[in-house]
């Protein structure tokens, strides 16, 4: 299977500050992949970087094989429903589908008016007048109405209300079972990329810190407690991602290669939030960032 | 892409026909009285030399008109007021700030307001190239630009055709008067407003690209544009051809002197032969040639420059320029003659669209390194 | 036809709870053999999950034996849990009754019986594998 999004050394550097080092992924075809991490840490840049609106400032990326924004057959390849729904406030709802046809030759047509039939919008409707919620739908329309291969959609939820995200995150799910589509979606939020999500890119401080298939990436970590342990003195092939310790106990988030044998540690699953915090704290204590910023995520 | 643009544009566009369409109305109704006066004062048949008087006689009555033959007829107006002086006037302001205008209420937004509110990041994910998109923005818009000003212009033409015909016979009355290379009129006339339109536009484009914000762009669109259209005509423009030198004698007709606050100026005012020359500069010369400063004394006397504390005399120059010609002095006058209007007017307008074209290109550069 | 829905609190994967869920449904009756299981996509949309979630659940009861896909129609009960109905555990059910009686009376609160039951029934399953 070709990889959706091959990226190799891949950084970006705005006004003296890295928003991205170092970035190395294969993502793979056939999934629901979510990147996650907080703000700041370089997920719309990553996005950006794939739909070709920023360049690279060092590595290279291939999206679907290709240069991002190469040109028009690439763009014509990738949809992408940017950081707040950009949608032009002047124009209705039909101006918008007509903007779709226009400018894709690929657009097909039926499907996006069965879309905003399905979804009750108004067709004659300004696109300033609508809602958030309709707002993303309409620009979800016009990404999926060109019928990409890959679709990557920025925080598309972050600013709905419960509702209208929920509505937002079924139509996604009905429309990945209809369509082959593959996605990519960044959110900080993880209980929505915890149902949703079957492949997982961690971000923070700039760097991708874990990425992988989200049954492997669980199956592969676990929370060990029992008496109160030095990290060092732990077997090979283990590798603490997280820890705290009290005078008595220590509990620990592992990453191990094998299961977990000794016996003087009770062993748990880690959960998919567990795991993200995990990391972003394993960062955050390196770069001694200021711990509000974990609050963030909850 | 095409629809896009137009869609986008299309409520500015209803502006410039609604502003174009009521000037055309103010200037048909107008024109009538305008044209049967151009033949009652004899100016329309009139072709040989020595129609000046007819020029005058034209200029003078239009400039004395009340609206429509009587007081009563035009209550807008303040008593005495003129309606042509001020149609005409109107006119030469549209096409002088229509390019201003255009660059900024088109050009400046074009790309800022995409970038302000973000709907590039929906319209560069389309399946058109950036490039693609710009060229029909910038091709499509500034041709609309370069439309509106030119209409005004076209308009302006047709209705003040027998003005500019009296002017260039040599008439002379209120506003209906200047040469073609005066500032205003060399910037409303022949094809130099086009240029205009399309440097003020890619400027205002630019402006917006650069800045990313809307009304920031707008405002160093509107400076930058002003001060080069204050450096062209003063700096630029008289030597964009090289100029004619000559010297002319010091005679009323050809030359004025004038004494103001102390200093004494002797300018040119016309040179025989060459009618309808645009002056750039003149200043005393003796017979050999070289610059003189300081007037000889017997000359200075008639001009009674001696008294520091004296307003502007123009007076007495039936005293002081022949007491001068008689010392050998005359005036070297630098000029662009009359058949340097249209290379002027040629050379200035493909200044700007180099210009233009140059500031264009550079912003398909600019995008092209994907800064957004 | 049933239809599904999610804890996102438990703590379990939602394909277990999927399959969970079924499999209730067949012991209770609800589910009969030949009966059609709701639509993948019907599911992934209701749900707010990801399709392969539901594939997965759905792969899994086919592994035992419990459903098959019919491609193109969808997928369909094809087993029935062995041990009948609950009803037929009379004699166990009373036993577990009885054991409930002691607990109280030893001293220990719900919580309590709970732990107590589940490490025992872990280490009893973990010794079953061992």
């Amino acid at each position: 299977m070709t990889a959706v999004i091959e990226a190799e050394g891949l950084g970006k550097r705005y006004r003296g500050q890295w928003a991205l080092t170092d970035c190395t992924l294969s993502v793979p075809a056939g999934h629901v992949v979510g990147l996650v991490g907080l703000n700041g840490a370089g997920k719309t840049t990553l996005l950006s970087l794939a739909t070709g609106m920023l360049a690279p400032t060092t590595g290279t990326i291939e999206v679907l094989g290709g240069r991002p924004a190469a040109g028009p057959a690439q763009l014509a390849k990738v949809g992408y429903l940017a950081q707040d729904a950009p949608v032009y406030p002047g124009l209705s709802v039909a101006d918008h589908l007509k903007l779709g046809a226009r400018l894709n030759p690929g657009w097909d047509d039926p499907l996006a008016r069965r879309r905003i039939d399905q979804l009750d919008l108004d067709p004659g409707r300004k696109a300033g007048k609508l809602s958030g919620g309709q707002r993303a739908q309409l620009a979800l329309t016009i990404a999926l109405g060109k019928r990409p291969e890959l679709l990557i959609l920025d925080e598309p939820v972050a600013s709905l209300d419960p509702l209208a995200r929920r509505e937002f995150l079924q139509d996604l799910m009905e429309t990945v079972a209809e369509e082959q589509v593959n996605i990519v979606l960044s959110s900080h939020l993880i209980s929505d990329l915890e149902r949703v999500c079957d492949y997982l890119i961690v971000l923070a401080d700039s760097r991708v810190q874990i990425a992988g298939p989200v049954d492997e990436l669980l199956a592969a970590h676990h929370l060990l407690s029992g008496p109160r342990r030095d990290e060092g003195r732990l077997p090979a092939g283990m590798q603490v991602i997280s820890g705290s310790h009290t005078d008595r106990q220590s509990t620990l988030l592992v990453r191990a290669d094998g299961p977990v044998l000794d016996p003087a540690w009770t062993v748990s699953a880690v959960g998919m939030e567990d795991l993200v915090l995990a990391y972003m704290k394993q960062s955050a204590g390196r770069g001694r960032r200021d711990n509000r910023h974990l609050e963030a995520l909850t | 892409m095409i629809w896009l643009t137009w869609r986008q544009f299309r409520a500015q566009a209803v502006t410039a026909v609604a502003a174009l369409a009521l000037f055309a109305i103010l200037l048909a109704v107008t024109h009538p009285q305008l044209a049967s006066l151009d033949v009652s004062t004899g100016l329309a048949g009139c072709h040989s030399g020595g129609c000046g008087r007819a020029a005058n006689a034209f200029l003078g009555a239009l400039s004395n008109l009340t609206p429509f033959g009587g007081p009563q007829a035009f209550r807008l107006l303040p008593d005495g007021a003129n309606l042509y002086v001020i149609v005409y006037t109107v006119g030469i302001l549209f096409i002088l700030i229509a390019p201003a205008i255009t660059g900024v209420f088109w050009g400046a937004p074009l790309i800022a307001r995409e970038l302000e509110t973000g709907t590039v990041r929906l319209t560069w994910n389309q399946s058109v190239t950036r490039a693609r998109w710009l060229t029909v923005k910038l091709a499509l818009t500034g041709a609309a630009a370069m439309a509106v000003t030119e209409g005004f212009g076209l308009l302006q033409a047709w209705w003040a055709a027998p003005i500019s015909r009296a002017v260039d016979l040599g008439g002379s009355v209120s506003v209906f008067s200047g040469s073609r290379f005066s500032p205003l009129n060399f910037a409303t006339g022949g094809i130099a407003p086009l240029g205009y339109a399309a440097f003020g536009f890619a400027l205002g484009v630019t402006a917006g690209l650069l800045i990313r914000r809307t009304v920031p762009a707008m405002a160093l669109t509107l400076a930058i544009f002003v001060a080069v259209q204050v450096v062209m005509p003063l700096w630029i423009r008289p030597h964009l051809l090289p100029a004619n030198q000559t010297t002319v004698a010091l005679a009323a007709g050809h030359a004025t002197f004038s004494h103001i606050g102390g200093a004494t100026a002797i300018t040119a005012t016309a040179v025989p032969g060459q009618a309808g020359a645009w002056i750039l500069s003149s200043g005393p010369v003796d017979a050999a040639g070289r610059a003189v400063s300081t007037l000889p004394a017997a000359c200075a006397q008639a001009a009674g420059s001696g008294t520091p504390a004296s307003g502007p005399t123009a007076g007495s120059p039936g005293d002081v320029l022949p007491c001068l010609a008689s010392h050998g002095i005359r005036e070297a006058v630098s000029y662009q003659p009359a058949s340097h209007y249209w290379p002027l007017q040629l050379t200035e307008t493909g200044i700007f669209l180099a210009l233009a074209l140059g500031l264009a290109g550079f912003c398909f550069w600019w995008l092209d390194r994907r800064r957004a | 036809m049933i239809e599904f829905h999610l804890d996102s609190r438990s703590g379990v994967a939602p394909y277990l709870q999927l399959i969970h869920q079924v499999r209730q449904a067949l012991r209770l009756g609800l589910l009969h053999k030949g009966d059609q299981l709701p639509k993948v996509k019907d599911v992934a949309a209701g749900l707010a999950i990801n399709p392969n979630t539901v594939l997965k659940a759905y792969r899994e009861l086919e592994y035992e034996g419990l459903a098959a896909a019919r491609p193109g129609v969808g997928t369909f009960v094809t087993g029935t849990l062995d041990g009948g109905s609950l009803a037929a555990h009379g004699p166990l059910r009373a036993e577990l009754l009885r054991w409930l009686a002691k607990a109280r009376r030893a001293g220990l609160d719900d919580e309590s019986i709970e732990a107590l039951f589940t490490s025992t029934f872990r280490s009893a399953s973990e010794e079953d594998i061992a």
